[in-house]
């Protein structure tokens, strides 16, 4: 199939989709299923107020600066984990217990504690990317080349020289890739940490337009959110690819 | 003697280092009288009140039934529909926009919809878990067999091996180490699920006990159900990687075998 077909039945697809959709909504009737036309109305109107732009902008930072601290302490603690036998040892029950609980789990605690403010979600975030991030980047640690680490020892490298120019940079595609899949992540927790936990952002504009029986708005919102969550998890590949254009397994997929 | 430590040190700190972070709560929240953070026994107390087993039947139950039925229906619904989308690349094209924001949509996003439609019935708790659990299977499947190797399919093709079976005896297991992978993702999505439904205008259920603790202050309940909800987690965990044995040895130990070759 050529490229403009698979473009054109896309296309189809979702204008079909989008039909059943209105056509659902005209059936039932009623205020609570909002057709297609009034979502958009509803988002066009979000769109022209500051305080909506003010929201998402909250909701993003939280997610950025969650994942951020995330992603320092993850690293770090993944190249502990992934150099050192006595480390990966010493954490593996308390990692391996941590990881199946879902930030949700968590999030009385952190509410609890700090209350329904932007560190919460930012502390939220933070539990949910950071043991994916160690553990990933733990694993990079260990797949590096050995060859190249021998050739760097008979070069008489230090072990800070070998860490630096051998196994960092060796290590750099896991953690790319271990924070391309948290940023998606990282944006649903700061809206979870709105919806359930009353953070900031456009979590609590969810609760807000549903507390308000504002349907349209509601709508809005949540498709919104779908189109964020697009546009977030499509820049995280693409920052992934500019940022490690030079690693071995990127100049693979490029060729 | 040092080379005893480093034989055995890291084994020995395997088991210490868990045994000392409880204890150290432990000790250092006995006499506490903070009301965030309770002491353990305190909090092992509410525990054994509250979950052993009195409110098993009222609330432990109705929870992990939620969890089971939504995560059976996003699983059966996600490879079932999975295939032929897989199969037939015109039904695929079509479908791939509108799967791509489904897929993206945090699946948190569909609960206050689904109330202000339906209301908060079990059945409707169920068809959120069920929707927020099923693109990661869906996903993994049309994934998984577009990835089957192509001889194998010519392979059943040349012995005239009908549609059906194609699908069934190459396609399936050919897919299946991916399948499974997106299962595991969605049991832990329909595990948030039914928590944050939970947590958003339940009258029962582990979360809004949890949640309800939280808000009027009891934290050593909270704390409980905290505990509780984490073992679940872990146990649905363990529970998936007990089930890859029976289903995938078959491909593990081909794995194995292939890379000591």
């Amino acid at each position: 199939m050529s490229r403009t077909t698979t473009a054109a039945l896309g296309v189809l697809g979702a204008v079909l989709a989008i039909l059943a959709w209105a056509a659902v909504a005209a059936l039932v009737g009623g205020t609570a299923l909002v057709g297609p036309l009034d979502t958009l109305e509803a988002i066009v109107d979000l769109a022209g107020q500051q305080t909506f732009w003010d929201t998402t902008g909250t909701t993003l930072v939280m997610a950025v600066r969650g994942l951020l601290a995330a992603t320092v302490v993850g690293v770090l603690l993944g190249l502990l984990v992934g150099s050192s036998r006595w480390v990966a040892q010493a954490l593996q029950v308390p990692i391996a217990f941590l990881r199946p609980i879902p930030p949700v789990v968590v999030l009385p605690i952190v509410l609890l504690v700090i209350g329904p403010t932007q560190q919460m979600g930012e502390a939220l975030i933070f539990y949910g990317c950071v043991l994916p991030i160690a553990v990933t980047t733990a694993n990079g640690v260990r797949e590096t080349d050995p060859v190249a680490l021998q050739t760097a020892r008979s070069f008489g490298l230090s072990r800070l020289q070998v860490a630096r120019r051998v196994t960092l940079p060796s290590t750099a595609a896991f953690v790319g890739t271990a924070v391309r899949i948290a940023l998606p992540h990282a944006f649903v927790i700061a809206v979870v940490a709105g919806y359930l936990g009353g953070a900031p952002g456009l979590g609590q504009s969810i609760v807000a337009a549903a507390v308000s029986g504002d349907s349209a708005r509601l709508f809005a919102v949540v498709v919104v959110l779908g189109w964020l969550a697009l546009v977030v998890h499509e820049l995280g590949h693409l920052l992934e690819r500019r940022l490690l254009h030079w690693h071995t397994t990127y100049r693979k997929v490029a060729a | 003697m040092s080379a005893l430590v480093g034989r055995w040190g890291p084994a020995v700190l395997r088991v210490v280092v868990p045994l000392g972070i409880v204890a150290g709560w432990w000790v250092l929240s006995r006499d506490s009288t903070d009301p965030y953070y309770p002491p353990l026994q305190r909090i092992l107390e509410r525990f054994q009140e509250l979950w052993l087993f009195a409110s098993v039947r009222s609330d432990v139950v109705p929870t992990l039934a939620i969890l089971g039925t939504g995560f059976a229906i996003a699983v059966v619904l996600g490879i079932v529909s999975g295939l032929p989308l897989a199969r037939t690349p015109v039904l695929l094209a079509a479908a791939m926009p509108a799967l791509t924001f489904f897929r993206a949509l945090p699946g948190i996003a569909l609960i206050p919809v689904f109330v202000e439609l339906f209301g908060f019935g079990d059945g409707v708790r169920v068809a959120i878990v069920a929707l927020a659990a099923m693109p990661p299977t869906l996903v993994a499947t049309i994934d998984g067999v577009l990835g089957v190797d192509p001889t194998l399919r010519s392979v059943g093709t040349v012995y005239g091996v009908p549609a059906w079976r194609r699908l069934l005896a190459i396609d399936v297991p050919a897919a299946a180490p991916r399948i499974f992978a997106g299962v595991q993702v969605s049991l832990q999505f329909a595990f948030i699920a039914v928590i944050a439904s939970e947590m958003v205008g339940a009258t029962r259920g582990i979360g809004y006990l949890t949640l309800l603790a939280q808000q009027t202050f009891v934290s050593a309940d909270m704390w409980a159900g905290v505990l509780l909800l984490g073992l679940i987690g872990i146990a649905i965990n363990g529970l998936m990687m007990l089930a890859r044995r029976p289903l995938l040895g078959w491909y593990d130990g081909a794995q194995a075998v292939a890379r000591e070759a």
